[in-house]
C-alpha cells in the first residue's frame, strides 16, 4: 500500500502540534485548580500524536515520541507509584499527598507536590498507551 | 532490636551481593559471611540467658499483623544451627562454584533462604512466622531450580513450590482459625492458654498440612528427593538446617500447648512413623549417593515428627540437631566426591577411599552418627529416644522406630561403602584435587558430632532449657534395655547391609538411564494433569473465540448481580423529572438519533461516527450541568475513540457482514434490551435516590487542604488516588494486550504464509 500524505494536512499539523502539546502541559499543570489534569492533558497530547500519524505515518510518530511507547507506559505507572511511595515516606500511608515549596528565581514560590508527579504519571501513561495503539494498530502488516 | 537487625541483615546482604555480582568477589565473600557471623555472635552473647527477649514490629496495625521475634533457649539453639551450618556452607560454596557470578547468585539466594529460616525459628507471631515460612518456600524454589537450563531442575523446583505452598496456605487458614479461637496471634500466649474444641482440631489439622508438606512427611515426601536437583551446597543446607526443619520447628513451638490433644498424638505420630519407614526403605534402593541421602532425610524427619507427636520434644530436638550436623556433612562430602570424580553413582565409584582419605574419615564419622554408633551424637540422641519410648511404654512406636533404625544403619553403611569402599583403580574417574575451602565445613561439622557425642552434658542442659523439661543425653547409660536395643538394631542393620552387598545389589538397582525424576509421585502427577485438563476444558467452554458470545456473557453477568440486589431491596419506583433545562431535550434528541443511526447504518466507520455523536451529546449535557472537567474529558475521549476506530476499521471489511453470527438476532436484541433497560434504571436510581450524607460536601470542603480547588481533579489524584492507580494499571494492561494481540496475529500470519 502506497500512502501519499496530504501536504496541506502536514503543514497544518506542523503548526498545530506544538500548540497542542503546550496546551496539554498547561492542562496538566493547572489541573488541581481549574478544569484539566493529567488525564485530559494526556488525551490532548495523544490527539496531537494521532494528527502526526495521519499526516506523516508511523515514522512521524516514532520521531515525535523519542522513547519506546511501552517504556512510556511503564514509566508513567512507575511515576504514579513513586508518588505514592514518596507520600508514604513523608505523609504516613501510601498515596498520601505531600508537597514542598521551592523558591525559584524569577518565578517566585513554586509548590512541588506528589499530586503533580502522580498526574504526570497518568499523562505519560496515556500518551504511551495511545502511541502503542497507533503504532500497533496502524502498522501496515497488522 | 538486635535480633531483628540480625535477621534483616540477611536480606540486606542478599541485595548487596546481587548489586555487586561478579565485580568484587572478595567483597561478596565478606558480605555473604557477615549476617551468619552476626547471628552467631548474637547467639553466643545471649547463650544461657534465662530471660526471654521479645521484639515486636507492628507491620500492618490495622489488621493486627505483627512480626514478633523472641530470644529464648529454643530459638537460640535453632539459630545457632541455622547460622552455623549456613556459614560453613557459604565457605564451602567458594570452592564449589568456580564462576564468580554464579557464586554470587547462589550466595544471595542462600542469604534470603537463611533469613527466612532465621525468622521462622525466632518467630513468636503466627502471621510473621507465615511470612518467613513463605520466604523460605520461594528461596528454596529458586535454589532447587538453580540450574535453570535443566528441565529436571525446573520441574523439581515447581513441584517443591506447589506442594509446600499448598501446605503453607492450609497452614495460614489454620493459623487464622487458631488466632480466632484463642484471641491472640502470639504463639507463646496461645500455648500458655491453649483453646480447645472442634475448631481447634480443624485448625491443628490445617497447620499439620503446612508442617507435613514442608517437612516432607508421607504422603507429601516425594518433593524432597526431587529437590536434590539443587546444587549440592544448597541441598546440604535444605536437608540439614533449613526448610525441612521448619515443619519440625513449628510442631516444637506448638507442642507445649497442644501435644496432649488426641488429634495431635494420633495424626502426628502416625504420619511420622509411616514416613520414617517409607523413607528408610526408599533410601536402601538408591544408587545415587545424593538420592540415598535425600530419602534418608525423609526417614529422619519422620523420626523427629513421631517423637514430637508422642510429646517427646526434648528427644526430637536432640535428633534434629544431631541430624543437622551429620546430614550437612554427608551432603558436603558427597559434593566433594562428585566434584573430584564427576559421578555420584555407587556403581561407578572406585577407589575413592584411597584417593580422598580425609574425606573418607570425615564421611565415616557422619555415617556412623546417622547409623547411631557410639560415640557419635547420633547415637546419644537415638539412645535417649529409645529410652524415653521404653519408659513411656510406647511399644508400637518403639518397634517401628527400631526397625527403621536398622534400615538406617544399613543405608548409612551403603552410603559410605558406596562412596569410599569400592576397591579398584580409578580407571573410570580421575580424582581431581579439592579446593581447601570445601574441606573446612565437613571437618568442623564432624568434629562437632564427635565432641558433642563424647561430652553431651552441656548439650543436654541447653536442650532441656529449650523444651522446658530435663533431658538426659549421656554417652554411657549403663547396660539398660535401650542399650541392648541399640545393639540389636546395629547388628540387624549390619546383617542387612552385608546381605545386600553380598548380593551385589548395586548391579540390580535401577541403572542411570532409567533413573526418572524420583519426584514423579503418581498422585502428584495425576492431580497436576487433571488440573490442566480441567483448565483446558473450562477455557474451551468459556472462551470459545466468538466475540458476540464474550460480549453477551460479560454484559449479562456484570449486570445480573446488581439487578438481583436491586430487586431484592426494592422499595419504590424511582421518580425523576423529565428535564431540568430545555437544552437537554435537544441534546437528548441528538443522542437518540445517533444511537438509532448506529444500529441502522451498514458501514462500520459510519457506525463508529454515530457512536461519537452520542458521546458528544452526552458531553453537551455535562456542559449544561457545569461539569467542565467531565465535558472536556468526554469530548477528548470520543474524538480519540473514533480516530482509533478508524485505524482498526481500515483493516476490516467496510460493511457489516451479512454472514452468520454465533448469536442469533433475537438473542442479540434480548441482550441489548436487557442492558439498555438496566442501565437506564440504574441511572434513574443513582440520580434520584440520595442517601442522607453525601461525600460531596466533604470533598468540596477539604479539597483546598488536599492540594487544589478543582474538586474533580483532587478526587482523582488524592481522595481516590488508589482507584486512579488501579485504573491506569488497567490502561497499561490494555496497552500490553494490544501489543500482544497484534504481534500474535502477525506471527500466525507469518507461519501460515511460510
Amino acid at each position: 500500500m502506497n500512502i501519499r500524505f496530504s501536504p496541506l494536512l502536514g503543514t497544518g499539523t506542523r503548526t498545530m502540534v506544538p500548540t497542542l502539546v503546550l496546551f496539554s502541559v498547561f492542562l496538566l499543570v493547572v489541573g488541581h485548580d481549574v478544569p484539566g489534569g493529567g488525564f485530559a492533558g494526556g488525551l490532548i497530547a495523544a490527539l496531537a500524536l494521532l494528527l502526526v500519524f495521519f499526516s506523516f505515518g508511523a515514522r512521524g510518530v516514532r520521531r515525535a515520541v523519542p522513547i519506546d511507547p511501552d517504556v512510556a507506559m511503564g514509566a508513567g505507572l512507575s511515576m504514579a507509584v513513586l508518588a505514592g511511595i514518596i507520600g508514604a515516606f513523608f505523609g504516613g500511608t501510601f498515596l498520601t499527598y505531600t508537597y514542598a515549596s521551592l523558591t525559584a528565581p524569577l518565578v517566585g514560590e513554586v509548590k512541588v507536590s506528589t499530586l503533580l508527579l502522580f498526574d504526570l504519571g497518568v499523562y505519560v501513561l496515556v500518551v504511551g498507551l495511545v502511541a502503542t495503539a497507533i503504532l500497533r494498530l496502524g502498522s501496515e502488516d497488522a | 532490636m538486635p535480633l531483628t537487625i540480625s535477621i534483616a541483615a540477611y536480606f540486606v546482604a542478599a541485595g548487596a551481593i546481587l548489586l555487586l555480582r561478579d565485580r568484587a568477589p572478595r567483597s561478596v565473600a565478606i558480605i555473604a559471611a557477615l549476617p551468619f557471623l552476626g547471628q552467631l555472635v548474637l547467639v553466643a552473647s545471649n547463650w544461657g540467658a534465662s530471660s526471654i527477649d521479645e521484639e515486636v514490629i507492628e507491620w500492618i496495625p490495622a489488621l493486627g499483623v505483627v512480626i514478633g521475634l523472641r530470644i529464648d533457649p529454643l530459638s537460640l539453639i535453632l539459630t545457632a544451627v541455622v547460622a552455623g551450618i549456613g556459614l560453613l556452607i557459604v565457605i564451602y560454596s567458594h570452592g564449589y562454584f568456580s564462576s564468580p557470578s554464579t557464586r554470587a547468585r547462589f550466595l544471595a539466594l542462600m542469604a534470603v533462604f537463611t533469613g527466612g529460616m532465621a525468622g521462622i525459628v525466632a518467630s513468636n507471631e503466627l502471621l510473621g512466622l507465615f511470612i518467613f515460612w513463605e520466604i523460605t518456600t520461594i528461596a528454596s524454589y529458586l535454589l532447587i531450580g538453580f540450574d535453570d537450563e535443566k528441565a529436571i531442575a525446573r520441574s523439581a523446583a515447581l513441584q517443591a513450590i506447589l506442594v509446600t505452598t499448598a501446605g503453607g496456605l492450609a497452614m495460614l487458614a489454620g493459623f487464622i482459625l487458631l488466632a480466632m479461637e484463642s484471641g491472640t496471634t502470639t504463639i507463646s500466649e496461645i500455648v500458655a492458654a491453649p483453646p480447645t474444641g472442634t475448631m481447634v482440631t480443624v485448625a491443628l489439622l490445617l497447620v499439620f498440612l503446612g508442617a507435613f508438606t514442608k517437612s516432607a512427611q508421607f504422603p507429601f515426601q516425594f518433593w524432597l528427593p526431587g529437590a536434590m536437583a539443587a546444587p549440592t551446597p544448597a541441598s546440604a543446607f535444605l536437608h540439614s538446617a533449613t526448610m525441612v526443619k521448619a515443619g519440625i520447628v513449628l510442631l516444637l513451638l506448638l507442642a507445649p500447648g497442644f501435644a496432649e490433644e488426641t488429634v495431635w498424638q494420633t495424626t502426628v505420630t502416625a504420619v511420622g512413623l509411616t514416613t520414617m519407614a517409607v523413607g528408610a526403605l526408599a533410601a536402601l534402593r538408591q544408587r545415587d549417593l545424593k538420592l540415598l541421602l535425600a530419602h534418608g532425610t525423609v526417614s529422619q524427619l519422620g523420626f523427629m515428627v513421631a517423637l514430637v507427636g508422642l510429646g517427646h520434644t526434648g528427644a526430637a530436638l536432640g535428633v534434629l540437631v544431631a541430624h543437622a550436623l551429620f546430614k550437612a556433612t554427608l551432603f558436603l562430602v558427597t559434593g566433594i566426591v562428585d566434584k573430584a570424580t564427576g559421578t555420584r553413582d555407587i556403581g561407578e565409584l572406585r577407589g575413592v577411599g584411597r584417593a580422598l582419605p580425609v574425606q573418607a574419615g570425615v564421611g565415616a564419622v557422619a555415617a556412623l552418627s546417622m547409623a547411631g554408633v557410639p560415640p557419635m551424637l547420633g547415637f546419644v540422641t537415638k539412645e535417649t529416644a529409645f529410652d524415653t519410648l521404653i519408659e513411656g511404654g510406647e511399644w508400637v512406636a518403639l518397634a517401628v522406630i527400631a526397625i527403621a533404625s536398622a534400615l538406617t544403619a544399613a543405608y548409612s553403611a551403603q552410603w559410605w561403602f558406596g562412596a569410599f569402599g569400592n576397591e579398584g583403580s580409578e580407571s573410570r574417574a580421575r580424582v581431581r584435587p579439592i579446593p581447601r575451602s570445601m574441606e573446612f565445613g565437613p571437618g568442623v561439622l564432624s568434629a562437632l558430632t564427635v565432641v558433642l557425642g563424647l561430652a553431651p552434658a552441656g548439650f543436654a542442659i541447653a536442650v532441656g532449657d529449650a523444651v522446658g523439661e530435663s533431658v538426659k543425653f549421656v554417652l554411657w547409660p549403663g547396660v539398660k534395655p535401650a542399650l541392648v536395643l541399640s545393639g540389636i538394631v546395629l547388628a540387624a542393620g549390619g546383617i542387612l547391609f552385608s546381605v545386600i552387598r553380598g548380593d551385589r545389589a548395586a548391579d540390580r538397582l535401577p541403572s542411570r538411564s532409567t533413573l526418572r525424576l524420583p519426584a514423579s509421585d503418581a498422585w502428584y502427577v495425576a492431580s497436576l494433569r487433571g488440573l490442566n485438563t480441567t483448565a483446558d476444558r473450562v477455557t474451551g467452554i468459556v472462551q470459545n473465540g466468538s466475540l458476540p458470545i464474550y460480549l453477551a456473557v460479560i454484559l449479562t453477568s456484570v449486570l445480573s448481580i446488581p439487578l438481583v440486589v436491586w430487586v431484592v431491596t426494592w422499595d419504590a419506583a424511582p421518580t425523576a423529572a423529565w428535564w431540568h433545562r430545555p437544552a437537554e431535550i435537544a441534546l437528548a434528541g441528538v443522542a437518540i438519533v445517533g444511537a438509532v443511526a448506529a444500529t441502522r447504518v451498514q458501514r462500520r466507520m459510519a457506525a463508529a461516527l454515530m457512536l461519537g455523536v452520542v458521546g458528544y451529546a452526552v458531553a453537551g449535557i455535562f456542559v449544561i450541568y457545569s461539569a467542565p472537567d467531565l465535558a472536556l474529558t468526554q469530548l477528548l475521549i470520543e474524538t480519540l475513540t473514533v480516530a482509533l476506530f478508524a485505524l482498526v476499521l481500515a483493516k476490516l471489511p467496510r460493511r457489516f457482514g451479512a454472514g452468520p453470527s454465533s448469536l442469533s438476532r433475537a438473542a442479540r436484541i434480548a441482550v441489548a434490551t436487557f442492558v439498555g433497560v438496566f442501565v437506564t434504571l440504574a441511572a434513574l436510581i443513582t440520580t434520584t435516590v440520595t442517601p442522607g450524607d453525601t461525600l460531596t460536601d466533604e470533598y468540596v470542603a477539604n479539597a483546598p487542604d488536599a492540594g487544589g480547588t478543582n474538586v474533580v481533579n483532587v478526587i482523582l489524584t488524592n481522595f481516590r488516588a488508589l482507584d486512579t492507580l488501579g485504573e491506569i494499571t488497567v490502561l497499561a494492561a490494555a496497552g500490553i494486550g494490544i501489543s500482544a494481540l497484534v504481534l500474535t496475529g502477525r506471527e500466525r500470519r507469518r507461519e501460515r504464509s511460510s
